[in-house]
């Protein structure tokens, strides 16, 4: 217990510090993509499932920003320079854009 | 015009006859006058009766593949082998083709019978077994026991087969039937009582007799799959002038007694069964719509209001009049019946059912299948599809989804203000900055 109260604080310092502050915005972002995929999610089982559809189109375009952003994250971050050799951040974010479009087409068909 | 009215009227009649023609093999056509008023009953009812002899070298049922009879009585019990084409083949492919069949023997009656009513779905006791009853035997029998006497409660609860008047007692003497209980098209119309057993006469009983009790069946009958009726009965006696005009009087027990045997009427209503002019239904018309319109559709959408409607009739005294019930049902059926509900009586024979197609789409039936003791099977089956609902025909902003509707757009909004913040963030000395 007493290592959990030390590690806690010493995670957010070095997080704080350590990561750039691009990928600190990427986090914001998925943040607000989560915690929007949780509001839903309560919602649907307080209300029931009853416009199934529109619960899966709302519920799935949260869940698949979530892994675009992660992925993003990934591709941006410098540490992971020698996995994504010769694709540079401006690819990945284009990448981004691109299945992003895809995701919200499908999103916007299945929603009604 | 004058020649094809004629010829129309012809027409119309030799259908008529049609149905009326019938053939009786008899042992000696000595049973023209010991069976005279069975055989007026039938004249005066229509029927056109041909009297052969069971061995006539000439018998026929049918002529270039075309049936001469529609009924087919058989009072000859000492027949050991039919002549001409009739044997136990053509019986049998007579009634699969639909063809009404009445047959009576006695404890004579020999290895032909046995093998008709195997094939129908009885079993006749051995060679002159009769049916013997200690306690029920009428005042004239001749020391035997085997002239009984049996109380029209024995009767099966079927008045269509049996009329609903059977309150005399009935003379029997014959041969008993045993049923196979597994077979439920076959009918036990009446039972002898429960102190009656199936044996010879003559001999001692040293086996435990096939037929004891109740379950010695004297009259069967059966309604085929195909509707075609075969009545068999043990005894011949039972139809004759001599038990339709005799006296009834129980030696033993009630003593019931009276002064004429029920055996007439019995007789005739039997053989209006048999010959189908009682318990024949038929569908007359089917029709089923969406509640609200009168078109019929032969596709439904899930969760449609339908309203079926079947006019069925019953043959009554030779005219197709509209059936009276109350328990004719309705089951909508995809492999598994999904509805099944009774249908409302409505004037005119018309049935009628409203209902709400269940929430599965696929191909369903609207299927009746009446099947009552002493009625034709009725069975009636519409094929339809059932759909889901068109893609215009969804509800659509349901107040309850809007959340979700927020969401999905929140994403894209969010993705579009994500990209401006990421495009245009300049990282500059991240790290001494952010210290």
């Amino acid at each position: 217990m007493s290592s959990l109260t030390s590690v806690v604080p010493k995670l957010y310092q070095e997080y704080i510090t350590k990561t750039p502050k691009k990928l600190k915005i990427i986090d914001a972002y998925l943040l607000y993509v989560f915690l929007t995929a949780v509001i839903q999610f309560v919602y649907c089982c307080l209300v029931g499932t009853f416009p199934f559809n529109s619960f899966l189109s709302g519920f799935i375009s949260t869940v698949s920003s979530f892994v675009l952003g992660v992925c993003l994250r990934l591709q941006v971050n410098p540490e992971n320079k020698n996995e994504f050799q010769g694709l540079s951040a401006e690819r990945g974010f284009a990448d981004f854009i691109f299945a992003h479009l895809v995701l919200h087409l499908v999103v916007i068909n299945f929603i009604g | 015009m004058k020649i094809s009215l004629i010829l129309g009227i012809t027409a119309c009649f030799s259908i008529a006859l049609a149905d009326q023609e019938t053939l009786v093999l008899v042992d000696n056509l000595n049973i023209r006058d010991t069976h005279s008023q069975f055989f007026k009953s039938l004249q005066d009812r229509g029927y056109l009766l041909t009297f052969k002899l069971a061995d006539d070298a000439n018998l026929l049922l049918s002529k270039y593949g075309e049936y001469l009879y529609k009924n087919l009585i058989i009072f000859s019990p000492s027949v050991v082998e039919f002549g001409g084409q009739i044997d136990t083949e053509t019986i049998t492919k007579f009634i699969d083709d639909g063809g009404n069949v009445l047959i009576a023997g006695n404890a004579a009656a020999g290895d032909v019978y046995r093998e008709i009513a195997t094939e129908c779905g009885f079993e006749m006791d051995e060679d002159s077994a009769a049916v013997i009853d200690h306690f029920n035997y009428d005042m004239l029998d001749d020391g035997d026991h085997t002239r009984i006497v049996v109380s029209p409660k024995n009767l099966i609860n079927a008045p269509t087969i049996v009329g609903s008047h059977n309150t005399q007692p009935l003379l029997f003497e014959g041969t008993g039937l045993i049923l196979d209980k597994d077979n439920s098209l076959v009918l036990p119309i009446l039972t002898a009582d429960s102190t009656a057993y199936s044996y010879n006469p003559k001999s001692q009983v040293k086996e435990y007799p096939h037929a004891v009790g109740r379950k010695t069946v004297l009259i069967a009958a059966l309604q085929a799959r195909n509707n075609a009726r075969i009545v068999f009965s043990g005894s011949l006696f039972f139809f004759s002038d001599e038990a339709f005009n005799s006296p009834v009087s129980k030696v033993h027990g009630d003593k019931m007694k009276a002064d004429l045997s029920g055996n007439k009427a019995l007789a005739v209503h039997l053989s209006e069964w048999a010959f189908g002019e009682r318990g024949r239904l038929r569908v007359r018309r089917v029709h089923h719509h969406r509640q609200g319109e009168s078109q019929s559709s032969n596709t439904y959408t899930i969760t449609d209001t339908v309203v079926y409607r079947i006019e069925i009739e019953e043959l009554k005294n030779g005219k197709w009049q509209p059936f009276e019930a109350n328990d004719v049902q309705l089951e909508f059926v995809r492999i598994d019946p999904f509805i099944r509900t009774t249908l409302q009586k409505k004037p005119n024979g018309v049935y009628e059912a409203v209902f709400k197609v269940p929430d599965v789409w696929g191909v369903y039936q609207f299927k009746v299948d009446y099947d009552r003791v002493g009625y034709t099977r009725l069975y009636h089956t519409t094929q339809v599809s059932v759909r889901p609902l068109q893609h215009t025909q969804y509800e659509r902003f349901i107040p309850s989804a809007y959340p979700y509707y927020v969401s999905a757009f929140s994403m894209m909004i969010g993705v579009y203000l994500f990209s401006f913040v990421f495009l245009y963030y300049k990282e500059d000395t991240p790290k001494t900055k952010s210290e």
